[in-house]
């Protein structure tokens, strides 16, 4: 059976927009419907002063406020059908948890983000391949 | 080590720690604090004095934005919850921290003091990012868990103020000056900031910091400190700052990139890795000090006034940094507690504010989770 919704998680990253080729590409061979799902990293832990949280916040609005509207502009291009949804939270765990709740019968991913976090604790692509309740194509 | 030295080598910790606050999503306070006690204990450096006037000069700024960052509207609406809740947090961890010092720890009354302010504070902003992160900042609980987080902050600055206040006649004149302030200039400020702002040369930027230089001067004249008229200035400013973001900012701009990071830079190499591993029975015991009493006077509280989530209240309510750095440092910068007890206090502090969040976020967050942000949609 052909996908017919296809998630792919995106961060800016050149990896994730390797990710993103790859799911318009699919999804215009199979008339699927794409989902493109930001997930937002926490707000600085621990912090001292409301203005360190409050310019974090307003740094990710705009960056993926960007984000989204420049996979929108590469969706519309391709002639693929785009949800796009920006959640908080923890990006292996969401991607996963979001993947069920949206029935989604593929997975793409790329295989490295941007932060040094995730070469420092293992990438977000081997952990949601590990959780993920469907197929999951992680993209180089 | 030269001056020169050791600005050069405390200006590449910042940076660093800029870096890795924004690599690893940790506050940069922190890892500023973090820092310092690393170069500190590394290299004994002596704090130099421009350092220790700079790191003075941004306790009072941190004091000032903190008042400013008071909403007053939502306090008025939530004053009952609020100063229930919020006094209980600033009175049940003081009294216990100071009785405990002075009785168990065997601290003179002035050093059980500030002892017992810094360990009752609560982390406005530490509240503030996980009740964003929840988006509980849009619910009643979260409107009642801020004010009451401000009601506290309000408190802690007072006792500093009031407790250690040894008035000579320089008090008018101090009193004086910070009720002209703290009346005329939001009165001015509509008219100074549309003449003088926005502009490079930040004219208000200018006016704020003179009014806070003036303060401290007089405050150390009198034998007070400026931290409360400094908190209810901004407090008076806030109201301005709502409508006048872009100002807030700026400000803001300025205080993070040259002051507040050796404020803590400061604060962390005062700490003595060997006195706390000394002390570390004592170190638990303050820990205890602080949590038992905030926990079990807020929690009644929480369940009345923030239910269903009276848990995750309380331990929000039990977190501690920016007022707690500053109590212990202006204890430190006074002669009042000695750098043993400036080790213990600022350690509990820190780990006030990351372990009753880390508790919180992991055993008891509430399951809203909406999204913080509205930039979904479809195209086709």
């Amino acid at each position: 059976m052909p996908f017919q919704r296809i998630l792919v998680a995106i961060d800016g990253s050149e990896s994730s927009e390797h990710a993103l080729a790859t799911a318009l590409e699919l999804a215009g061979l199979t008339r699927a419907t794409v989902l493109a799902l930001a997930v937002e990293g926490p707000l600085p832990a621990y912090a001292a002063t409301i203005g360190e949280v409050e310019e974090v916040r307003r740094e990710k609005d705009a960056f993926f406020s960007e984000l989204v509207e420049r996979v929108q502009a590469r969706a519309a291009g391709a002639g693929v059908a785009l949800e796009t949804d920006v959640r908080p939270g923890h990006a292996a765990e969401l991607i996963v948890q979001y993947a069920d709740e949206k029935g989604v019968d593929l997975i793409v991913l790329g295989h490295r983000g941007h932060f040094l976090r995730d070469r420092m604790l293992g990438s977000t692509a081997d952990r949601v391949a590990e959780h993920a309740g469907c197929p999951v194509m992680i993209v180089r | 080590m030269s001056s020169i030295a050791i600005a050069a080598l405390l200006a590449a910790t910042v940076l660093v720690a800029s870096m890795a606050s924004v690599e690893i999503g940790l506050s940069v306070a922190l890892l500023e604090l973090l820092a310092g006690v690393v170069v500190g204990n590394a290299f004994h450096l002596d704090i130099p004095s421009w350092l220790a006037f700079v790191g003075s000069f941004a306790g009072i700024v941190l004091t000032f934005q903190a008042g400013a960052e008071v909403d007053v509207p939502q306090l008025r609406r939530e004053w009952r919850a609020s100063v229930s809740i919020g006094l209980v947090s600033f009175f049940a961890p003081f009294a216990v921290v100071g009785l405990l010092c002075y009785y168990g720890l065997g601290w003179d009354r002035r050093q059980a003091e500030i002892g017992g302010l810094a360990l009752s504070t609560t982390s406005l902003a530490v509240v503030y990012a996980v009740l964003v992160e929840t988006g509980l900042n849009r619910e009643l609980v979260g409107k009642r868990l801020m004010s009451a987080t401000f009601v506290t902050d309000i408190a802690t600055v007072t006792g500093l103020t009031l407790l250690f206040i040894k008035p000579n006649v320089w008090i008018v004149p101090f009193a004086l000056v910070s009720l002209a302030l703290i009346l005329g200039l939001p009165r001015l400020a509509p008219r100074f900031f549309s003449r003088y702002g926005n502009r490079v040369i930040e004219p208000e930027i200018k006016l704020v910091f003179a009014s806070l230089f003036l303060l401290m001067w007089l405050g150390q004249r009198s034998n007070s400190q400026a931290a409360l008229p400094a908190f209810v200035l901004g407090l008076a400013l806030s109201g301005h700052f709502v409508t006048h973001r872009v100002e807030q900012e700026r400000l803001r701009v300025v205080a993070f990139a040259f002051l507040t990071p050796f404020f803590f830079l400061k604060g962390g190499m005062n700490v003595s890795t060997s006195a706390l591993w000394a002390n570390l029975g004592v170190l638990g015991l303050l820990v205890v000090g602080k949590m038992v009493p905030k926990l079990g006077g807020v929690y009644p509280l929480a369940r009345r006034y923030t239910a269903p989530h009276a848990v995750f209240t309380t331990l929000l309510m039990s977190t501690g940094l920016t007022f707690g750095t500053i109590t212990s440092l202006y204890g430190l910068n006074a002669g009042i507690i000695d750098r043993t007890q400036f080790s213990l206090l600022i350690s509990v502090v820190v780990l006030s504010a990351i372990v009753p969040t880390a508790i919180a976020q992991r055993f008891f967050q509430p399951r809203l989770a909406p999204p913080r942000t509205a930039r979904g949609g479809e195209v086709t």
